[in-house]
């Protein structure tokens, strides 16, 4: 085989997504074109999953060479975001209609395909780079086209991602200074100070891409004001499997991350940080989108601390759980979506008793619900175990913190399901019907995928997940059930606490919705969240702050130089000119006295500085 | 042959004012251009050992120490050129036959009176010729023959007066000091005795005749008005040459020659040169009279000039002289142009004009070539010999005053530039729709001018090594 067919993933949706923009005015010519696209390309990575193929092109010198490089992790990326690029066009088809800039949608939504591929191929930091920085620009056409608040979401997800890609282009610079070579293959570092901070830089940018804390603020901001296809795909999908590829890929190949470092005990903190205060955003929303914003925040949490553990069992779980949470996130945004599409809001408040006018959508719901709440046989159980076991292992504090997002994360689920499916019938809402067959297809796929993942565990732990790690796990696979049943007994109990909060919640306020309420209003609490929600931490808003205020400082000071030049130069001249005007005023004999005195002072300069 | 640059115009004006006047009186405007356009040509093709040279029975008649160095030969040609514009455009701008009669003579005495004051080497011939010179200005700012004429005229001849005054007395002190009246002997004899207080008594009195005469500040107070005041082409002659021979020229040479250039002398020099240059740009600033505008910005060239000399390095009096020259030419252009303007538009306020570029498009243009180089734009001429001031400034440390020099050149082009977008930019007014370009007489020596100050700006790397660098000696 040609090892040119390495470029085929990168640049077949990339010049089918330039043909979009171009076709901008026929809606079936982009439609057309762009599922097709999908389909090949999820063709091309079914063929080139399980090869290893190496490519490489001198290009700028200084070690800057286009090099490719196919390998197991590569390819199971590429297969994970060509499926699900695949089912969200197919959904687009039925959801996007009727609305604007349909073009523009699908080209983003190639381009963004192309450069993930293009970024997880990529065996140099340079190339890596390129393609990574290249998704900023489809992330934020993504975001602007949606309602007429994007622009600015648009921008501040700009902001925050081309910041902490800064922090990764350092970190790059860094890298590959200290290893001495760009090609991402040959970096082994071991941790000294120097590799540290190259690693923290290059784990900001990877974090970030990821959407954990505090990179993060722009996720629910994009929930509300972007297309929602983008959510099911961008956020919960793409980014998330490509973020945690390159977390994985720093913290196993490119640095020797043993768990005996720090770094490992930071990035577990970061983890549990993320999980804790992301579940406890989700309690409160009230929104359906914004609701699983927050849960694909806090679920980013469970897969950095699976692979900050630094250990077999947790890298496993952290990688199970980003394809897991691929699959069941996206497919409750489509959820979401179905539901938007049908009643035409997304708001809690006016949703309720759906369940029997959609079914299919409810069935997809509970099952991926099901999932992120890691109920058994579903897959999110699985991984979350394994992570479970892992932060256990590493020290009891991670483990509390992942067990109660845990609770957290069935509560929040319970409340969305009560309020949006079952509860009261919104009166207005008689009329709604199931959504149609294209948008029920992808949602029933991955909500199958869910229970396949699930049940069949040791298939994708088989095939997908363990061979990534390779020699270093010694033939373990970790399918099956877990091993260590105390964990399992705990988490059901966890989960049934979550249940029997909800029953207790919902019949104290005589509302799903409000069954949580009691928390959000708790004492100390209800402050806390009143702060978050006029967006009081959000990193974004504090840093706009600074900004605004230097940014105020330094317009005072080119206003001073401004006035100095403009105003106090041109004055004093002017003033001076006026008075030696008004000197000369015709008075001879002034004339005269001004002169001997001048020549007195001559003469005494004269003398003084013989 | 120094000689005959004295007598020749000298004995043309005696010619002319035979009683056969009807004839003369057209020849003479004709004989002051020919004249002047002579001398420039002499003095172009023949270098300082052809003046020296004895010529027959004059030198036994006329006993006077002439000597003709480099920089009395820059001198020369300065003042053939000015004067070739200054008769030029005086036929234009004169009408009467009897007044062109009567400019034209005194112009051929002032310029013997020039020459003169160039070439001699003892201080009594230098006030005689000062004093000639001085008188012919007089009747010139006065020619116009009305109140404000007068008034000018009466102004210079106070302070003139006083400078007269000041400077005879130095003489006679430094002729009871010294013995003598020759540079180079009351140069020995001062370097003998040292500063005694007679002789400083005599330099001061010296010094500051020398600045009334060079219109330094704060001695400057007659300057405007007589420049403004005077007929169009006395001003071109003024400003260009008069001034500058008898009061700068001066100075330069008896601080160079006969006071050595003490360390006392060159203090009072930067200070005065730098204080003149601030108050002249800063008072032409608010001016709205063009001549008196170009007045102020006289007197802060004057003052380049002494602070350059100030620096007291061979490099710096080459400036000095460079500046000099250089100035004499963008400065006369300049006083053509609102010759031009005044001639066409009736007027010297600059508030009551504008635009005038698209109907006089070649004084437009000279005017802005001859402000920028006032203001020391490259590649002009003036930006070269500032260069050479600054740099003579700061290679002797005078670090503060240079950058003086450099602030004040900005001031220099904000009130060129002013100028320039009242009086020929912009829209043209109703009531000058239908002036036309100044004739032949004006247009012609605006563009020679022009030429020259372009010329000499562009081929400077051949001007610096031939002839200014050793003008310091």
């Amino acid at each position: 085989m040609n090892v040119k067919i390495l470029f085929l993933p990168i640049l077949l949706p990339f010049l089918a997504g330039i043909l979009c923009i171009l076709g901008r005015k026929q809606r079936i010519f982009a439609e057309g074109i762009s599922l097709v696209a999908a389909a090949i390309n999820l063709f091309i990575a079914f063929v080139l999953f399980g090869k290893n193929i190496n490519f490489n092109l001198p290009w700028l010198s200084f070690g800057i060479d286009v090099s490719l490089r196919l390998y197991h992790f590569s390819a199971f990326i590429i297969l994970a975001a060509a499926g699900f690029g695949f089912l969200i066009t197919l959904y687009s088809l039925f959801f996007m209609r009727a609305k604007e800039h349909l073009g523009q949608f699908y080209a983003y939504l190639l381009i963004s395909v192309a450069f993930i591929n293009g970024a997880v191929l990529a065996d140099n930091l340079v190339v890596l780079l390129f393609f990574w920085e290249g998704l900023l620009m489809s992330l934020f056409g993504m975001i602007a086209i949606g309602n007429k608040n994007a622009f600015k979401t648009a921008t501040k997800a700009f902001v925050i991602n081309g910041v902490t890609d800064l922090c990764m282009m350092i970190g790059i610079v860094l890298t590959a200074h200290l290893a001495g070579t760009l090609t991402i293959s040959k970096i082994n570092l071991p941790l000294g100070l120097g590799a540290s901070i190259a690693f923290i830089l290059l784990m900001i940018g990877a974090i970030s891409k990821a959407g954990s804390m505090p990179f993060h603020s722009w996720i629910p901001d994009a929930a509300t004001d972007a297309p929602l296809p983008f959510m099911a795909l961008v956020p919960a999908a793409l980014e998330k499997l490509l973020g945690i590829y390159f977390l994985a890929r720093i913290s196993l190949d490119m640095f020797q991350l043993t768990h005996e470092s720090w770094l490992s005990v930071l990035l577990m903190t970061v983890g549990v940080i993320t999980i804790l205060l992301a579940v406890m955003m989700a309690l409160v929303q009230k929104d359906y989108k914004r609701l699983l914003s927050y849960h694909a925040i806090s679920q980013v949490g469970y897969m950095i601390l699976g692979i900050g553990t630094a250990i077999p069992i947790g890298i496993i779980g952290g990688l199970f759980h980003m394809i897991n949470h691929a699959m069941y996130k996206s497919c409750l945004f489509l959820t979401g979506g179905s539901v938007e599409k049908q009643v035409g809001t997304t708001n809690l408040e006016k949703l309720g008793g759906l369940g029997i006018k959609m079914p299919v959508t409810l069935i997809c719901f509970v099952i991926t619900a099901a999932s992120i709440s890691g109920v058994w046989p579903f897959n999110g159980f699985f991984s979350k175990e394994l992570v479970y076991d892992a932060a256990l292992e590493r020290g009891l504090v991670f483990y509390l913190c992942a067990i109660a997002g845990s609770f957290f994360t069935a509560a929040s689920f319970l409340k969305l399901g009560h309020a949006a499916f079952f509860g009261k019938p919104n009166p207005e809402n008689n009329q709604v019907k199931e959504a149609p067959l294209g948008m029920l297809v992808p949602m029933i796929v991955i909500a199958a995928g869910c229970i396949i993942f699930g049940v069949f565990n040791s298939l994708p732990l088989k095939y997908l997940i363990t061979p990534i790690l390779g020699a270093k796990l010694n033939g373990h696979h970790f399918a099956g059930m877990p091993a260590n049943i105390k964990l399992v007994v705990i988490s059901v109990i966890v989960l049934v606490a979550a249940i029997v909060n909800h029953i207790f919640g919902a019949s104290m306020k005589g509302s799903g919705l409000k069954a949580l309420d009691y928390i959000r209003y708790a004492p100390i609490l209800s402050g806390i969240y009143n702060k978050a929600e006029k967006k009081f931490f959000d990193p974004y808003e504090i840093g706009l702050k600074i900004v605004n205020l230097v940014s105020t400082l330094s317009w005072k000071i080119d206003r001073g130089i401004d006035w100095v030049y403009d105003k106090f130069s041109v004055k004093t001249i002017f003033g001076l000119s006026m008075r030696i005007r008004n000197l000369q005023n015709g008075n001879y004999s002034l004339y005269l006295v001004l002169s001997i005195v001048s020549a007195v002072l001559v003469f005494v300069l004269f003398f003084a500085a013989l | 042959m120094s000689h005959l640059l004295i007598l020749v115009p000298f004995c043309c004006v005696i010619i002319l004012n035979l009683p056969i006047r009807k004839v003369m009186r057209s020849l003479a405007p004709v004989a002051a251009i020919v004249l002047s356009l002579l001398q420039v040509v002499m003095v172009l093709c023949f270098d300082c050992h052809f003046w020296q040279t004895q010529f027959g029975i004059i030198g036994t008649f006329f006993k006077f120490n002439l000597v003709v160095d480099r920089l009395a030969i820059l001198m020369l040609l300065c003042i053939g050129i000015v004067s070739f514009v200054t008769a030029v455009i005086a036929r234009v701008l004169i009408k009467e036959r009897k007044e062109r009669f009567d400019f034209a003579s005194l112009l051929l005495i002032s310029l013997s009176a020039l020459n003169g004051i160039v070439m001699v080497r003892d201080i009594f011939s230098l006030y005689v010729f000062l004093e000639i010179a001085a008188v012919i200005s007089f009747i010139l700012i006065a020619f116009k023959a009305n109140l404000l004429a007068y008034e000018g005229a009466f102004k210079y001849i106070i302070f003139s007066a006083i400078a007269s005054i000041f400077l005879l007395c130095g003489t006679s002190l430094l002729l009871i000091t010294s013995g003598s009246t020759d540079f180079s002997l009351i140069n020995a004899s001062l370097t003998a005795q040292a500063f005694s207080p007679s002789i400083i008594l005599a330099v001061g009195l010296f010094l500051v005749g020398l600045f009334i005469k060079a219109g330094v500040v704060p001695f400057h107070w007659w300057l405007p008005d007589a420049y403004s005041e005077a007929p169009s082409p006395v001003s071109v002659y003024l400003a260009g040459i008069v001034t500058k021979a008898v009061g700068v020229y001066a100075l330069i040479r008896v601080a160079v020659s006969v006071f050595g250039m003490h360390k006392s002398i060159c203090t009072v020099f930067l200070l005065l040169g730098a204080v003149t240059i601030v108050v002249g740009a800063v008072a032409a600033i608010t001016q709205t009279d063009f001549k008196r505008m170009l007045s102020y910005s006289s007197i802060s060239q004057v003052g380049y000039i002494i602070l350059a000399l100030g620096s007291a390095s061979p490099l710096g009096i080459a400036a000095a002289c460079f500046h000099l020259f250089n100035h004499a030419i963008f400065k006369s252009l300049l006083f053509v142009n609102a010759a031009a303007v005044e001639l066409q538009t009736g007027t010297r306020d600059m508030d009551k004009v504008s635009g005038l570029s698209q109907r006089m498009p070649i004084t437009g243009l000279t005017s802005v070539l001859g402000s920028l180089s006032c203001a020391g734009i490259p590649p002009l001429a003036g930006f070269w010999s500032k260069l050479l001031i600054v740099i003579a400034l700061l290679s002797t440390g005078h670090f503060v005053y240079a950058v003086v020099a450099v602030l004040a050149s900005v001031v220099t082009l904000g009130y060129f530039l002013v100028m320039q977008r009242k009086v020929f930019f912009g829209k043209i007014s109703e009531e000058f729709s239908n002036i036309k370009e100044a004739g032949l007489g004006i247009v012609v020596p605006e563009i020679i001018l022009a030429a020259i100050t372009v010329g000499i700006g562009i081929f400077f790397p051949v001007i610096l090594n031939r002839f200014i660098l050793p003008l310091g000696g």
